[in-house]
């Protein structure tokens, strides 16, 4: 329960005014994550009533909430459960060939090389100028039409992975911009050639400030996946809940199902990108 | 003997801006050499410009037996720029460590990189260097864990452990608090008696005093003035270098 507020008899127990200071801003910092916390659990109950399929009186107001088919909750979430990893797995995969274009964009982005500099920002216009979930479709259904017929993973890998890279091209030249211009003439100075300090110098120090902004990509790939469900080749997530909601007139339940997964999902992947984000701060090492 | 170092006709432009005007001077194995002058007179760039960090844009630098010409292309030119790097060691008035590596990482990147030394010989060439400055026992620290005195050591070590000809240093002391300057100082002293050739950009009119076998006196692009410590500073030709000695020793007096 919120604590009540420190009262001067507690104050009096510090000796000086800035620990006096500062407990009151601790105090007052511990009630306000106190009062976040119990506003999400009355939030989260409200939902949970929401759909419990309550329906009662009170006075003259009739309160009528959703009620799902549990049998086919019961029967069906091991189905919709079971496109987790896959679901995983694609934004794993993906987002490691979108770093991998990323930096490759980044240092085209960089280059004095006119030809690398133009497939770069060609790479960037054609990407971005085109929604992604075109870019999925054409995968699986232009591609074939072609004569190329990649196995759905590897479609859905390859639409997403060019796509998060053209867009995390920005963040990797950051990155690598970030790194001053000293570095590289120190380097210079001991007689480094120019992929050595790409590969010893920059890189090291730009992968380190660009972890943070991928986790977040990593974070929204997780939950863009989804689109692949349109294709119907991979079963992932999102495909699987409509499958079986589709077929049983259950659609509302199987998309809550899956929702609560990508909820789960995220709030792990956060909750691991925030721990990460706070360890790289502590090993911050300035110049 | 014949001259370490050679430097003809540097001339350097940044855009219209003529930084270095005609400069000619050679340099002696085992001189010591402190460059003077008011900020932006060009001393920077002229270390630069020595080992290529800065293109000069017309002139030939010359570093034990590299003759390098301000202009060229290709391969071959990048390989005479690359050995003529090898032959010079460079200290940066900010340091540059690199944060990535720790203080015996820095100073073997060179060897196992760059010479593509065996990392058993390069660890213990390093520790070498790493004793010589003093910092043995940092050697696993990173340089945000190390004062700007053991951090500018470190780099120091690291200039050293490429066992270049020359050493050139740019104002080493500048970022420093007061209270650190003497620990580097005491390692380029050490340079100096081990008989190392330096050119090194100085505001430390006692160091230059002591341990310079000549002073260069810089103003406006040009070598105004060079000579013995003893006669640049007590018995100055030009006026410049008078009123830029008179400006330093007035500020000098006040501590
Ligand atoms: N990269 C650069 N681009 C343009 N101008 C520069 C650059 N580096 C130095 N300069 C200019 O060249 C002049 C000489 O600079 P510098 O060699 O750093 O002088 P010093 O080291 O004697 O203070 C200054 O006017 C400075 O502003
Ligand atoms: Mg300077």
């Amino acid at each position: 329960m919120p604590t009540p507020p420190i009262d001067s008899a507690e104050l009096a127990r510090f000796e000086s005014q800035a620990d006096q200071v500062a407990a009151l801003q601790q105090h007052k910092q511990q009630r306000f994550q106190l009062w976040v916390y119990v506003s999400w659990v009355v939030m989260f109950a409200f939902l949970i009533f929401a759909f419990s399929g309550a329906d009662f009186t009170i006075g003259p107001f009739r309160i009528t909430t959703i009620s799902l088919d549990t049998e086919f909750i019961m029967t069906y979430w091991e189905f919709i459960a079971k496109g987790v990893w896959l679901t995983i797995l694609l934004a794993v995969l993906s987002i490691a060939l979108a770093m991998v274009l990323a930096l490759l964009g980044g240092l085209g982005r960089l280059s004095k090389f006119p030809p690398a500099y133009a497939l770069a920002t060609f790479y960037i216009s054609l990407i971005r100028g085109t929604p992604l979930l075109l870019q999925i479709i054409f995968f699986f259904l232009a591609l074939p039409q072609l004569g190329i017929r990649l196995p759905g993973l590897w479609a859905g890998v390859l639409a997403l992975g060019l796509n998060y890279g053209a867009y995390m091209t920005e963040i990797m030249r950051a990155g690598i911009q970030s790194v001053g211009v000293g570095q590289r003439e120190a380097a210079l100075a001991i007689g480094m050639t120019q992929p050595q300090i790409m590969r010893r110098v920059v890189l090291p120090q730009a992968l380190r400030l660009v972890i943070p902004p991928i986790g977040n990509q990593f974070i929204a790939m997780l939950k863009d996946t989804s689109l692949i469900s349109v294709t119907g080749f991979v079963w992932e997530l999102l495909w699987r809940a409509q499958k079986v909601g589709r077929a049983n007139f259950r659609s509302l339940e199987a998309l809550l199902i899956a929702a609560v997964f990508y909820w789960i999902i995220t709030i792990m992947f956060s909750a691991a990108q925030g721990r990460l984000e706070k360890y790289m701060a502590r090993g911050e090492r300035t110049i | 003997m014949s001259a370490i170092v050679r430097v003809e006709g540097l001339n350097k432009y940044f855009g219209p801006l003529h930084v270095l005007k005609d400069i000619d001077f050679e340099v002696a194995p085992t001189e010591v050499i402190c460059i003077i002058g008011p900020s932006g007179s060009g001393k920077s760039t002229l270390l630069r410009c020595i080992n290529f960090l800065e293109q000069p844009d017309f002139g030939v630098i010359e570093v034990g037996g590299v003759r390098v010409e301000a202009h060229g292309r290709g391969r071959a030119y990048r390989h005479k720029i690359h050995e003529l790097r090898l032959k010079t060691g460079m200290v940066f008035q900010s340091f540059n460590l690199f944060p990535n590596m720790t203080a015996l990482g820095n100073v073997i990147e060179g060897p196992v990189t760059v010479k593509g030394m065996d990392k058993a010989e390069a660890l213990e060439l390093g520790m070498h260097y790493l004793e010589k400055v003093g910092l043995a026992d940092k050697q696993d620290e990173y340089p945000s864990r190390l004062s700007g005195g053991q951090q500018q050591r470190v780099a120091i070590a690291r200039a050293m452990a490429m066992e270049p000809e020359v050493m050139l240093f740019d104002e080493p002391t500048s970022a420093l608090d007061p209270e650190l300057i003497g620990e580097v100082l005491g390692v380029m002293q050490q340079l100096v008696e081990d008989g190392m050739t330096m050119l090194t950009v100085t505001h430390e009119m006692g160091f230059a005093r002591q341990f310079a076998n000549r002073i260069l006196f810089m103003d406006n692009g040009r070598i105004v003035e060079a000579g013995p410590p003893a006669q640049l500073f007590d018995n100055p030709k030009d006026e410049r270098t008078r009123d830029f000695l008179g400006a330093i020793t007035r500020l000098g007096s006040h501590e």
